[in-house]
């Protein structure tokens, strides 16, 4: 694989899932080590970064953490789109957080990029006494959709890194050798050419765009970049 | 605060007062120092404060009677002051004056009681001291997903407050009660993250009741523009106030929004929480007050042009930032970027067309999505419909 051994790898990671199953906590214990028994909830999205060093390679994480109630799901989309991998989290004490995950997956199949890597995290086994939703079934779930499935627990920090790591690793096997600074965004091409798009009249793109951002949600930033490109 | 007995108080540990600031909230080391309030105050200062405070009070006439007169007499001042802060002891009073909610609940006696009645057997059973007589059909039928979210969310509002921070407190009991009569009140919206933070900012401020009908003002548009399609299914107003937070970033700072282009940010990735929650949530608290006083007077325009100054004032670092650093940097703004006395009079000066192009915007946005939400006839529609796109051409034909 790797020639040097050292590849730079930027990825960006999107963590879904049913309010309150501790996607914020989990991040927290990875990026900082903290745990807070009653984290604020979490209001739109919010963003963490961290560096994770294999031999193979180092991978910095571009983190996005979002808003877990079903009203928040149509800025979703923006969360997703061009992510490298997502972490579907439930809650083992939640049957309707369970079932919360397995929309999510079925949307991140639709929708979602055809090679995105996709965790199916089951947070929260410090609860063991609790528990509803059982490892066989979620392991059984994970398996017949391809996920890799993990239990956590962001207060004990339970497979937390272990976690973050697996997610390094594959996203390593999945980046062929390159030169170093391989990013897993989708980004704007940084030289030459731009798609260009058919002269309509700005106005009416404008509020094309935005009829489309009314209805469905933000829209494709492509169209945007373009527009400000004149 | 009152101190109640309930079967499942646990009272957590209290933070002594030392630890807590001017508003209760438990201290962070870091702006231990900042928090606007604790610098001490000379004499001439605390006079100067007791004179304000005798100013509002002549303005505001016994439990608010000379208000509107005050308000129709002299709007302009009334305005000036309210820019300069409303005294903290009267705020509580002043928000309900200035949103409107004060002659909703005038004018709905005994709504909030019977709102409480529709307690669900969730919280009967874990109240059993607080006997309602409840018709058991209601019980069922409220059990609802709202509540269970309401729920979830209680212990994870403003948790470093001491009014919120123990389980089942006082505190937390009015948040619940507020939430779930707002959820029964308008089910359209129901219980949407983030409404939390709002109700309890209130909460420190006046009672539950006196809450919801702020609540109620706020979203059903009393005075301003209605809030509700922040929250409503596809949080279709977020959407729009941020395609036209957008834009203004662009008229006002080209520079920086070529540079948000370039990097691929959008202002959902950091400021949908400014909307949603009215800088209610992660900004320093004296800051969120000063800009409620504002934002309950002159409605939502101050949001953005708090947002636009909160770029503006650290513009020249964020044109120099790469993707993540700049999403770091628009999430986590510096300690002085925050002084409400730099901010605020930085946002007063940014004067926009498009702002008001926005109310306008606004105004007439609602007026198509109840049209469109009922039962009108399809011409109706389209002519309202019409007029929207009139009136997005003027918003938007400037370049």
């Amino acid at each position: 694989m790797a020639r040097t051994g050292n590849k730079n790898i930027q990825a960006k990671l999107v963590l879904l899932g049913d309010m309150g199953t501790g996607k914020t906590s989990m991040v927290l214990r990875f990026t900082k080590g903290q745990f807070f028994d009653f984290q604020e909830s979490t209001i739109g999205a919010a963003f963490f970064t961290q560096v994770l060093s294999l031999n193979e390679a180092t991978i910095k994480f571009d983190i996005w953490d979002t808003a877990g109630q079903e009203r928040y799901h149509s800025l979703a989309p923006m969360y997703y789109r061009g992510a490298a991998a997502a972490v579907v989290v439930y809650d083992i004490t939640s049957m309707d957080s369970f079932e919360r995950a397995k929309k999510w997956v079925i949307e991140l199949q639709r929708q979602g990029n055809p090679n995105l890597i996709m965790f199916l995290v089951g947070n929260k086994v410090d609860l063991e006494e609790k528990r509803k939703v059982g490892n066989e079934e979620a392991e059984q779930y994970a398996k017949e959709n391809g996920l890799v499935f993990l239990e956590t627990s962001a207060k004990t920090a339970q497979n937390v890194n272990e976690l973050f790591y697996e997610i390094a690793k594959r996203l390593t096997k999945k980046v062929p050798s390159r030169p170093t600074g391989m990013k897993l965004h989708r980004r704007p091409q940084e030289t030459g050419r731009r798609r260009q798009l058919p002269r309509f009249p700005q106005l009416f793109v404008r509020m094309l765009v935005y009829q489309i951002e009314l209805h469905c949600g933000p829209s494709d930033l492509k169209i945007k970049a373009a527009l400000n490109e004149k | 605060m009152e101190k109640k007995r309930i079967d499942d108080y646990e009272p957590g540990p209290l933070p002594s007062p030392r630890q807590l600031d001017r508003f209760g909230f438990v201290k962070q080391e870091i702006h231990n120092s900042q928090d606007g309030l604790t610098k001490g105050r000379s004499a001439y200062e605390f006079d100067r404060e007791e004179r304000r405070v005798r100013n509002w009070r002549k303005m505001i006439g016994v439990g608010g009677s000379d208000w509107k007169h005050y308000v129709r007499r002299k709007p302009h001042v009334v305005k000036r002051r309210i820019r300069k802060g409303i005294p903290d002891c009267l705020r509580g009073l002043v928000w309900q004056l200035i949103s409107g909610s004060r002659d909703l609940l005038l004018m709905n006696p005994g709504v909030y009681e019977w709102l409480g009645l529709f307690k669900s057997a969730v919280i009967l059973s874990n109240h059993k001291s607080q006997v309602v007589e409840v018709d058991p059909q209601l019980v069922i039928y409220e059990t609802s997903a709202s509540e269970l979210d309401i729920i979830r969310d209680i212990s994870r509002t403003f948790p470093s407050h001491v009014f919120f921070q123990q389980r089942h407190g006082p505190g937390q009991r009015s948040l619940y009660n507020v939430l779930k009569a707002y959820s029964v009140y308008d089910r359209d919206v129901g219980y949407v993250q983030g409404m939390g933070f709002l109700a309890g900012l209130l909460l420190l401020y006046m009672s539950e009741e006196d809450a919801f009908w702020l609540l109620v003002a706020l979203l059903k548009g009393a005075v301003h523009a209605p809030m509700e399609g922040l929250y409503q299914v596809g949080l279709p107003l977020v959407q729009q106030y941020l395609s036209l937070f957008d834009r203004l970033v662009k008229e006002h700072m080209p520079k920086l929004g070529e540079h948000f282009t370039q990097e691929m940010i959008n202002p959902s990735m950091y400021a949908s929480q400014w909307f949603i929650t009215v800088f209610s949530y992660s900004f320093p608290f004296h800051l969120a007050l000063r800009i409620w006083d504002v934002f309950l007077y002159e409605g939502v325009k101050i949001v953005f042009k708090v947002g636009l100054a909160l770029l503006k004032y650290c513009h020249d670092d964020l044109v120099k930032l790469p993707f993540e650093k700049l999403i770091h940097a628009l999430r986590n703004f510096p300690e002085d970027a925050m002084d409400p006395d730099t901010l605020l009079p930085m946002a007063y000066s940014i004067k926009s067309t498009e702002v008001s192009c926005a109310n306008q915007l606004i105004k007439t946005w609602t007026r198509i999505e109840f049209l469109s939400s009922s039962s009108y006839p399809l011409e109706w529609k389209r002519a309202a419909m019409e007029e929207r796109v009139g009136v997005l051409s003027s918003t938007f034909s400037m370049d």
